[in-house]
């Protein structure tokens, strides 16, 4: 019998749990003279708790940074070691993984849609306040995060922290029964998907329109996940493997969590970032779709967020559906790995943007150094400053409990991984003259 | 007809928060439960289902959560309430910290309560870690299993032939 292993994770996990975001403001004479947003971002121990570790147990090890977006911890993380190790494991697992992703984005957009954003334009407090009304609506979120949930299962063999990927490929491969049976569900499922669409954008999003700076994967052809270059609305065009060129993380005194800032300017990433620039990788009936809506891709209004996860909503369930339709059982879900010393990049596209990860290894696969980059570190500086212009235009002199309302609702459309947090945003205002 | 009884341990495999678990994974294995005169009763194990919760009660009469819980009496001491008897969700519900109770007020919202929701559980030692349950909480597992499964026999009605259903 084996041994269990113990790996010291309990302090990030309940911190995720019970993690604070508090905003500052500092108003004179009606004007934001200063903001800031303090949050607590517990994944960087994770980088030192994989130091000494051997490869094959980084992708179960990362995958406990967070319950929502664990697939992409592990997909950033097997890519930059196979690209290290010099790795292709083939069309199956690339495929597989892109169908494992598709159900992350599912299940972590359709809980934001539902649990997090939508009561905000809809004027309730929580999903339950608004269950009772809208009950169609919160089951049709519930159907779809459950096959969000299925679809990492059947590559996850479990939907929280899942455990079938590896480096080099699968544990094991799904049968072709459990592949039909979630082939039923998404192809039940895509109607009420675009329905979904329809909905988000036909609600009452406030029109604020902001200047920032979008970033993220680009693929050749395909809507990025798992593969591409990094690029942004401002003309960047670089290979992952250069993103510490571009990209610097810097401390600053109000918050735990580092921020990263591109040639020194905030900017953004996530699905309207994604969407925004990409939009010639969408495939047609996803187009007309998005064509048939009042409201025009590229969009400068970050309440634009919740349409464009809805709209990845349907391009998930379309490419699963495809991926899944055309694959063959694979002889082997893995291919056979041979640890090399280097230093190997991966970057791939979470729910909440691009999750950049590098890992130098020694010869014996040991992990010497880590570096994990998530998307909720990169759009701090943007959340502040949307904040900033977001409060400033609502009026500063509002009451607390509005502008603590507006704030939130501001910082929701970011789906940071902090959102639990941010539902108890404590507001500190400091006016004068008073 | 028998009505259906759907046992659900939830929890995480942290500490004393896997009781739930290990609650139910003892009753998957009860000689009682397992006999044919009790396959009304089904016993399922969920990791952290979140707002997902009442998804999975869909099609139960009756349906029994257990979960270790945190009130700040000695660990290892049984909880057993009943979801009439608890006040509405608290409305500040988020993505990470979605727990039973805003569960259940989601589920009261969509019309989506089981007949009867009993919940029993076991007060958890917020000092303990690891992957196995701390010692108070080990030592209060079997009785409370052998109590559920008692409760469950009751609650599922009498028992039925399989032949007489099947007509």
């Amino acid at each position: 019998m084996t041994e269990p292993r113990h790996i010291p994770v309990r302090v990030p996990v309940l911190a995720r749990v019970e993690g604070e975001g508090t905003l500052e403001l500092r108003v004179h004479n009606g004007a934001i003279e200063d903001l800031r947003l303090r949050i607590f971002e517990p994944p960087r121990m994770f980088e030192k708790l994989l130091e000494g570790r051997d490869y094959s147990e980084v992708p179960d090890m990362v995958a406990r940074i967070c319950g929502i977006c664990p697939v992409a911890y592990q997909m950033s993380a097997v890519h930059a070691i196979e690209s290290l190790f010099g790795v292709d494991p083939g069309p199956w697992v690339r495929a597989m993984r892109r169908v494992m992703y598709c159900g992350e984005w599912i299940q972590s957009h359709s809980l934001h849609i539902h649990m997090l954003a939508a009561p905000d334009f809809l004027g309730y407090s929580s999903v339950v306040e608004m269950a009772g009304k809208y009950a169609q609506e919160v089951r049709r979120g519930l159907k779809l995060q459950a096959l969000g949930n299925d679809l990492i299962r059947l590559l996850g063999a479990r939907s929280v922290h899942p455990v079938g990927a590896r480096v080099g490929g699968f544990h094991r491969a799904p049968s072709r029964e459990q592949v039909n049976l979630l082939l039923g569900k998404l192809r039940e499922l895509l109607p009420e998907a675009e329905d979904l669409v329809r909905w988000t954008a036909a609600l009452d999003l406030p029109e604020h329109e902001q200047d920032f700076t979008c970033v993220t994967l680009r693929h050749p052809r395909e809507y990025p996940m798992n593969e591409g270059r990094l690029v942004s609305s401002h003309g960047l065009d670089i290979p992952v493997d250069q993103f510490e060129t571009r990209f610097v993380e810097q401390q600053v005194a109000h918050s735990t969590a580092l921020h990263c800032l591109l040639d020194g300017q905030p900017y953004l990433v996530g699905p309207l970032a994604r969407l925004n620039l990409n939009l010639d990788r969408l495939s047609d009936p996803v187009r007309k779709l998005v064509n048939s809506l009042d409201i025009e891709f590229p969009s400068r209004n970050m309440h634009h967020s919740i349409v464009a996860r809805a709209i990845e909503i349907v391009i998930a369930i379309r490419e699963a559906t495809d991926l899944l339709e055309s694959c063959q059982e694979p002889r082997m879900p893995y291919v056979d790995i041979q640890p090399r010393a280097g230093s190997g990049v991966g970057c791939t596209e979470a729910p909440r943007g691009i999750l950049w990860h590098r890992y130098e290894l020694d010869a014996e696969g040991k992990v010497v150094h880590a570096r994990i980059v998530p998307p909720t570190s990169q759009n701090q500086s943007r959340i502040e400053a949307d904040l900033r212009e977001s409060l400033q235009n609502f009026g500063p002199d509002r009451p607390e409990e509005a502008l603590r309302r507006h704030g939130e609702m501001v910082i929701r459309n970011y789906d940071p991984c902090i959102s639990c947090a941010t539902h108890f945003l404590d507001l500190r205002i400091n006016r004068w003259p008073v | 007809m028998n009505r259906r009884v759907h046992i659900i341990g939830t929890g995480s495999p942290f500490g004393d928060d896997r009781f739930g678990w290990a609650a139910a994974e003892a009753l998957r294995d009860s000689p009682t439960l397992n006999d044919d005169a009790f396959r009304w009763i089904e016993v399922s194990i969920l990791d952290r289902p979140g707002a997902m919760l009442p998804v999975h009660w869909q099609a139960a009469d009756i349906v029994i959560l257990l979960d270790a819980v945190r009130s700040g009496v000695a660990p290892g001491t049984r909880h057993c309430l009943d979801a009439r008897n608890l006040p509405d969700a608290d409305m500040l519900c988020s993505s990470h910290g979605f727990g039973v109770v805003s569960a259940i007020g989601l589920a009261r919202a969509l019309g989506n309560m089981p007949s009867r929701l009993l919940l029993r559980g076991v007060e958890a030692d917020p000092s303990w870690s690891g992957f196995c349950l701390s010692p108070a909480v080990a030592d209060a597992l079997p009785a409370f299993v052998g109590d559920i499964v008692e409760e469950a026999r009751v609650l599922s009605g009498f028992y039925v032939p399989a032949a007489a259903n099947r007509g």
